[in-house]
């Protein structure tokens, strides 16, 4: 599965679609890595058109924010439907991860 | 699947609940098959789109753990899945061919440090999204039970 990307305000905004689950998840995180080895500081993660999430999901995605603290880079979740977000509360990761309602407020944390 | 179809699967001639039985190789390619069918085994039940995606979640994680942790992604091996509906819900029984592990002792991804981990919460959001959690005492061996109703 590919991840689209599109510069907006100086951010990098990521586009994940469908689902990401065991199968997927490898895909998605071979995506991330190679911004990831750019060492691009800011991204939002906008997951409005992503539908099913399982704990490999999760933890690719926890990855990602591992990777990116390691070079002291930022990253916002956005976009997540109620469902999915009640996967990241019941797990506790909504601690971990800045999850904000929308794209555009999730731009404007960064200022 | 019609929905005529799908109801034979549930109850035998005289109206009980039947067990649905099936077998895969352990392969991770085959977990999506199990949850395709037993979902589709439950149309009539008219479930929202939150019980259908806790259930295709829970069968999903204890399929893959069945299949990487139990019989060690042996493709030799095989997961059995049995499912049936009987008191408005649905039982789904998971088992591999491995020792088992110590159900018991299984570390809480939520605490602390383990937040960061990226692995160990298959079991932990099976117990939180499913009605009802057994392993049998050697651990090779879940049942998970999902009411069915609304409000269930």
């Amino acid at each position: 599965m590919a991840v689209k990307t599109e510069p907006k305000s100086g951010i990098t905004v990521c586009y994940i679609e469908g689902e990401i689950d065991i199968n997927s998840s490898p895909d998605i995180k071979k995506s991330f890595d190679k911004l990831i080895s750019k060492k691009i500081p800011k991204i939002v993660i906008n997951l409005s058109k992503v539908t099913y999430v399982d704990s490999s999901g999760l933890a690719t995605l926890v990855e990602i924010l591992k990777n990116m603290k390691a070079y002291s880079g930022r990253m916002r979740l956005s976009n997540l439907s109620p469902k999915i977000k009640s996967l990241f509360e019941i797990t506790k990761l909504e601690r971990l991860f800045e999850i904000i309602a929308d794209e555009e407020e999730a731009i404007s944390t960064f200022a | 699947m019609k929905k005529s179809e799908a109801s034979v699967f549930l109850k035998n001639r005289n109206g009980m609940a039947a067990k649905n039985l099936i077998k895969i190789p352990s392969e991770i390619k085959n977990i999506r098959k199990v949850s395709r069918e037993i979902l589709s085994a439950l149309i009539d039940y008219n479930l929202d789109e939150d019980k259908r995606f806790d259930i295709r979640l829970c069968i999903e994680e204890a399929v893959r753990n069945a299949i990487t942790h139990g019989n060690c992604s042996d493709k030799k091996r095989s997961v059995k899945v049995s499912y049936w509906v009987e008191g408005g819900q649905v039982n789904i029984e998971i088992e591999d061919e491995g020792k088992g592990f110590d159900y018991r002792i299984v570390p809480d991804p939520t605490a602390g440090g383990n937040l960061m981990k990226t692995s160990g919460r298959g079991v932990y959001l099976i117990k939180k999204l499913m009605d009802g959690v057994e392993f049998n005492e050697t651990g090779n061996k879940v049942r998970m039970v999902k009411n069915l109703k609304i409000g269930g």
